[in-house]
């Protein structure tokens, strides 16, 4: 505690000048914290591209025997387990992290070390779920872990029980950062940023963090029925004792469905930021694209047993949920129109970000089409468990949500690094993408409808679905090369690119009116708002003749000098350590559990009373 | 992290104005809160012993009994009634979502059993 | 600008609200489909038990009534320690934190009590059937909660007790009694939909 009394007075000028391993573990500094969850996730985004490398490998060619068909189950469940809870939400969660505080002229999130103990648990939780490789039981169950096959009975290894309690561990770390990210953006807005005023990536985020917070308690009591089942010997699950297999399809797809657009409103959020700034003209309808998110948000909960049309739930339900499922495709489609309306007669600057968000909106369209498709039952009996479905929600994770967070990177690069990435290797990379990404998932979706079922390991040779295998397989390793021109763009330009400067865009929102990248405390001075585009509005008004509104005033150094920022901690990662301590502890022995309990406990308590009053001491 | 004189300024006066919004409850409405609680309770737990009452009677006022005390806890003892709007949004619409949940999970198993005694 | 912030309560938002007591109202909310999703898999499954003691076989009316009574004191208990804290009456503010943890803890023995008799006289373990697994889960995890209240509350008199705590500090004791008012009312609807309904 002493050490941390001398961090108090000036904490914010400290940590500027901290480095070093220690520095990032104790970091409660929101960018420090977006940037190891971007550094993280893009490292499991590498190993699940490795786990899908493989799977394309081994599907080249009919009668492969690469992979065994149990190594073939272990890598689609970790391929889309990694995808979805390892890359694309962490990945969104660097961004989250980063930028929230910056558009809305905040000095950091509401609770710096929640923060930082949300990343921690995200870290352990990933490193746990594949830590399940050394152990020779890595999950095969499904990144969607159908009951009954999970059950004890069908799984009687612990691959699942790594998987579940991995997705639990995960779990508290995305809860805990949405009651974080919730509590900012609606608390610690700059003054004069009414709601409607916001960054429309900040209203994209502050749904995502309500689907978060309010769909992850429905798989949690899933994955604790599941685990009470294997572990206690609940019936849930268990058929003989009456009980109804569906009841986990719904819990995990009353979670599922919101998880999508969990996955992809970020992606809309960067896009709605990056087409305005690069067309020079404000997103057109932006009240409309906000709406249409909320909306869409909202009736992701009423949509979810579109994912078992085939159980046979009855005509009624089927119905309801065919008729909710189209309606939702009406707010996505209002936000298409937006996004192109946007660029309508705008001056456009065909940068890299803005080739990923024209790719996001072209591909996540298609995708977008496909899924209509589904909506309706009899369509989708035809193309359920193919790989039509396969290339569908591809379209849509990769070609939306992958491109949108792509987009991102080449837009915000330089805000956090200060350095730009080089632009002719950025559009290598997205051509690259855009052709592999075609060639890989374009003709699965022939491939699905002339009947090849989803997660099969191999194929006889006269079924002839060999060639066009051949063509997606050629195409995942373009993709894979195209990501390699990114880590070549990013290692290349580290030392030697060119510096960037607070506002290399010509942009809009307030993250760009401070240096890159941001000093520890963020604004010098807290800005006060006037509209969306607040920056904008600062450097060339409103476009219709209207002044530019006033700038913040400087800071002195002296003002500067007296900016207290949290000091750092390590709480945050103990709590992490002691808490996958005691989950884990349910593989090895209860004994750990109790352990583990204890120290959580007894982390909680530190963490809680860390800061307890601590001016009193002080003076 | 706080200024100590700032905080005990906003301890004793400024929080209340600010997070409470419009009123704010007494001790006494808290005793008379508590005091229909009870008594709502005890109709509750009498009800099932009146003999030969229908049974949709019975499922019915339950509910309504059972949602009345919520009501009361939540907008009293929880004071919402007095809080932010912000916060009742926050309570309110999740609260909503998770009944319908209830809902619909029920329709889906044919278990919307609250009426019909088995 | 600046300075404007520096003296500024660091938990207080530019909306005047407190960011852990907007916070627990979010939590709140997240919990709320957290039993929705237990109450819904509970209905899902009544009455599909086969065989084995089902709910009227077992239910000892008295006893969970004498619970519910006793969480509903706690949370006038609660509201009277928040309430006398506010005043600076820190000693009554400590009875009434105490009261209310030892009623709490009084609830946690009264369930422990319940499950102890389900299991020992009537036989009904997790495994024995649909009900059993899915009633032990919905009302054991609310009894984890109310435990963990238990040990919230007493922390925080622990802290009264020390000098730790003073009416500076209200909002510890307001989100505390926000997490135990919201077990309760979790326990109002719990009290009525498995035990009362028949």
């Amino acid at each position: 505690m002493a050490t941390h009394a001398a961090f108090m007075p000036g904490g914010a000028t400290k940590e500027a000048a901290a480095t070093g391993v220690w520095s990032w573990i104790t970091t409660v500094d929101h960018k420090r914290i977006g940037i190891l969850y971007g550094v993280t996730a893009f490292i499991f985004f590498l190993m699940g591209g490795i786990e899908a490398l493989i799977m394309r490998a081994q599907l080249a060619r009919p009668d492969s025997d690469l992979v065994s068909a149990q190594t073939f189950n272990e890598l689609f469940t970790m391929h889309g387990t990694t995808m979805v809870f390892l890359a694309i939400m962490p990945l969104s969660a660097a961004f989250f992290n980063y930028m929230i505080p910056l558009q809305i002229g905040a000095r950091d999130v509401a609770f710096p070390r929640l923060n930082a103990l949300s990343y921690w648990i995200f870290l352990s939780g990933g490193l746990f779920l594949n830590s399940s490789f050394l152990f020779g039981a890595a999950p095969d169950g499904g990144w969607f872990g159908y009951t009954t096959l999970t059950t004890r009975q069908f799984s009687p290894g612990h691959s699942i029980d790594f998987w579940m309690l991995g997705l639990q561990i995960l779990g508290i770390a995305s809860m805990l950062a949405g009651f974080n990210f919730i509590v900012t953006i609606v608390n610690m807005r700059a003054p004069g940023m009414t709601l409607m005023r916001m960054p429309v990536f900040i209203w994209m985020s502050l749904v995502v963090q309500f689907l978060v917070v309010l769909a992850f308690p429905a798989i949690t009591v899933a994955l604790i029925l599941l685990m009470f089942d294997r572990f206690f010997g609940t019936l849930f699950y268990a058929a003989a004792a009456g009980a109804d297999p569906l009841l986990w399809q719904h819990l995990f797809w009353i979670f599922g469905h919101p998880e999508v657009y969990i996955l992809i409103l970020p992606a809309m959020g960067i896009v709605s930021e990056v087409l305005p700034t690069f067309a020079r003209k404000p997103l057109f309808g932006a009240p409309v694209v906000i709406y249409s998110g909320i909306m869409i948000g909202f009736f992701g909960f009423g949509v979810w047993s579109h994912h078992m049309f085939s159980v046979g739930m009855g005509p009624v339900a089927d119905s309801v949920f065919s008729i909710a499922t189209m309606l939702i495709a009406v707010p996505t489609g209002v936000k298409i129109l937006n996004w192109i309306s946007t660029l309508w007669g705008g001056t456009i600057r065909f940068t890299s970000a803005l080739l990923f968000s024209l790719g996001f909106i072209a591909m996540f369209t298609m995708g977008g089409l496909s899924g209509v498709m589904h909506a309706s039952p009899p369509v989708d009996l035809q193309q359920t468990d193919t790989y039509f479905v396969v290339a569908h929600f591809h379209y849509v994770l990769f070609g939306g949500s992958i491109f949108g967070l792509f987009s991102g990177f080449y837009y915000w690069w330089p805000k956090m690094t200060g350095r730009l990435l080089d632009e002719r290797l950025g559009k290598l990379h997205f051509w690259l993408m855009m052709i592999g990404f075609n060639m890989t998932f374009f003709p699965q979706h022939y491939l699905g409808l002339i009947g090849m079922p989803r997660r099969i390991y191999t194929y006889a040779a006269d079924l002839n679905w060999g060639f066009w295998n051949m063509v997606s397989t050629i195409g995942a390793f373009i993709i894979a090369l195209s990501i390699l021109v990114f880590i070549v763009n990013v290692f290349k330009t580290r030392r030697s690119g060119q510096v960037a400067g607070p506002d290399p865009w010509d942009a809009r929102t307030l993250e760009w009116a401070i240096p890159s990248p941001p000093p520890v405390y963020n604004f010098a001075s807290i800005p006060t708002v006037h509209g969306r585009d607040e920056l904008w509005l600062q450097k060339h008004g409103d476009g219709h003749g209207g002044a530019p509104v006033p700038k913040p005033a400087p800071a002195s150094a002296k003002d500067i000098a007296a900016i207290h920022m949290p000091p750092p901690s390590y709480w945050p990662i103990l709590l992490a350590l002691a808490l996958t301590v005691m989950l884990s502890g349910l593989l090895i022995s209860y004994y750990q559990v109790v352990l583990g309990g204890l120290l959580t406990l007894y982390c909680m308590f530190k963490f809680a009373l860390e800061y307890h009053r601590p001016a009193q001491e002080a003076h | 992290m706080a200024d100590p004189h700032a905080a005990a300024a906003h301890g004793s006066q400024g929080g209340h104005a600010e997070s409470h919004g419009g009123g704010h409850a007494t001790v006494r409405t808290y005793i008379n809160v508590a005091i229909v609680l009870a008594i709502i309770t005890a109709i509750e737990v009498a009800t099932l012993y009146i003999p030969g009452i229908p049974n949709a009677l019975l499922v019915g006022s339950l509910l309504i009994m059972s949602a009345i005390k919520f009501v009361l806890v939540v907008g009293f003892f929880m004071h919402l009634r007095y809080d932010h709007n912000i916060m009742r949004s926050f309570f309110i619409g999740p609260l909503f979502i998770a009944i319908g949940i209830i809902l619909a999970l029920m329709a889906l198993f044919s278990a919307f059993i609250l009426l019909p005694r088995p | 600008m600046a300075d404007a912030h520096v003296h500024h309560d660091p938990n207080i938002g530019t909306t005047g609200l407190d960011n852990r007591k907007v916070g627990m109202w979010i939590f709140l909310g997240s919990d709320c489909m957290f039993f929705g999703s237990l109450i819904g898999t509970y209905l899902s499954y009544k009455g599909k038990s086969l065989g084995g003691p089902g709910p009227h076989d077992v239910f000892n009316i008295p006893l969970t009534s004498e619970s519910a009574a006793v969480l509903l004191a706690s949370s006038l208990t609660m509201v009277l320690a928040l309430a006398a804290l506010q005043k600076s009456d820190l000693k009554w503010a400590g009875r009434w934190l105490l009261a209310t943890a030892i009623l709490g803890a009084h609830f946690v023995l009264n369930q422990v009590y319940e499950f102890a008799t389900f299991v020992l006289h009537d036989g009904l373990t997790l495994s024995t059937n649909l009900f059993g697994s899915s009633f032990y889960t919905l009302t054991g995890f609310h009894g984890a909660h109310v435990t963990g209240g238990v040990i919230w509350l007493m922390a925080l008199w622990w802290q009264l007790k020390r000098g730790r705590l003073d009416a500076r500090d209200y909002t510890k004791v307001e989100i505390a009694g926000l997490y135990w008012h919201f077990v309760d009312i979790v326990w109002i609807a719990i009290f009525t939909i498995i035990y009362l309904i028949p």
